[in-house]
């Protein structure tokens, strides 16, 4: 413990068969969401992981370093041959990130866990 | 859609879209505008803007009964529809969604 | 016009970009503002939160309530003392399709916002305002 403040809390990362989960149920400070980015890259190698779904339906706010914090770990999971799929994005976080003009290209998406999944498992055919 | 669009009634309508793609989990949605007389700059802006949340959600939109006025209204105020599908008629765009979806639509009865 | 209520917080580290995100969220839901506005100003100012503290070394958040008639609207301003932005026309452009920089927490703030306006200078800090009306 630093300054009396409980630490900083992991995003716990699950493993499914050849698949990485995230559920993220926390508003994350900036360091945490680096923490997760450099946590998943080494779980996606150490699992030989083929995806990784984030499941983001729990968080109220994503604003430009989270939106590049996720299309950096669907960039780095695709070095690593794995594809990622975040899933669950909340209608006015949709819409903020339309008007807020951040482009989230190379990061597919799904309505929630179970599509993604699907998604994953047809081994991310083209749309 | 019927009747007069303004900017904020075509946001709040854009809104309960969004929420009902979450809560119903379509992965298609078709936004029928064929009850609209006519578009502005700004309802056009709301309606694309919808379409490119519900890309980001994971879902996509047809937007279907452009009345060639407001096709008119589209090409002359520059508004861009990049790469959103647009079928003249609902019943098109049915079919281009459940041509999307995998099934196909045969005529079982004479076109009226 | 004069504002009624008023808070100010410091932002020093990642912990305190969060807080300024809650502490915004509680303001706007206090204004009565819609889900959909309180996410853009909540967004907005923690991008410009966050540049106050990255680029600008640290500095403060300051939260006022406006009143004019019937409309209320909340001001949010970041300020910090760090080294200022020589260009801030580019510095608004920079970075908005590179994704890095402050290119994007400037003009993305802008866009969430009603209003928005900019004084920085070389050596001079910044300041930004921003303001979202309900």
């Amino acid at each position: 413990m630093r300054d009396g403040k409980p630490p900083a809390e992991r995003i716990p990362i699950l493993k499914m068969g050849e698949f990485l989960l995230v559920t993220i149920q926390v508003e994350m400070h900036d360091r945490l969401v680096m923490g997760l980015q450099d946590e998943l890259t080494q779980q996606i190698v150490q699992h030989r992981a083929r995806g990784v779904l984030i499941d983001i339906s729990a968080l109220e706010i994503v604003d430009s370093f989270i939106g590049r914090a996720l299309g950096n770990i669907a960039k780095m999971a695709r070095v690593l041959d794995a594809e990622t799929v975040v899933v669950g994005m909340q209608p006015a976080v949709a819409i903020t990130l339309v008007e807020l003009g951040l482009n989230l290209e190379g990061v597919r998406t799904a309505l929630n866990a179970e599509k993604g999944m699907a998604l994953m498992r047809r081994g991310f055919d083209a749309r | 859609m019927i009747g007069v669009l303004d900017s904020s009634r075509t946001q709040m309508v854009m809104e309960a879209l969004l929420q009902r793609i979450v809560e119903t989990g379509s992965g298609l949605a078709i936004i029928d505008i064929t009850g609209v007389p006519t578009v502005d700059t700004l309802v056009a802006q709301h309606l694309l803007k919808t379409v490119a949340a519900a890309r980001l959600m994971g879902a996509e939109c047809i937007i279907s009964g452009i009345r060639p006025q407001i096709a008119q209204t589209i090409v002359h105020l520059g508004v861009d529809l990049g790469s959103v599908a647009t079928k003249a008629t609902l019943a098109d765009a049915l079919i281009l969604a459940l041509g999307r979806i995998g099934a196909t639509v045969t005529r079982s009865a004479p076109r009226a | 016009m004069p504002a009624v209520r008023e808070e100010t917080m410091d932002v020093r580290s990642d912990e305190d970009v969060m807080r300024v995100r809650q502490v915004t969220r509680q303001w706007a839901i206090d204004l009565g503002f819609s889900l959909i506005d309180q996410t853009k100003i909540v967004t907005a100012a923690s991008e410009l939160a966050r540049n106050a503290l990255i680029y600008g070394g640290g500095g403060i958040t300051r939260f006022e309530a406006l009143h004019e008639g019937a409309r209320r609207g909340l001001r949010l301003t970041f300020e910090d003392k760090g080294p200022g932005i020589a260009d801030v026309a580019q510095a608004m452009r920079d970075g908005f399709t590179s994704g890095s920089g402050l290119g994007l927490g400037l003009g993305g703030a802008r866009r969430l916002s009603n209003e928005f306006d900019i004084v920085s200078a070389p050596g001079q800090g910044t300041t930004v305002r921003i303001a979202r009306w309900k």
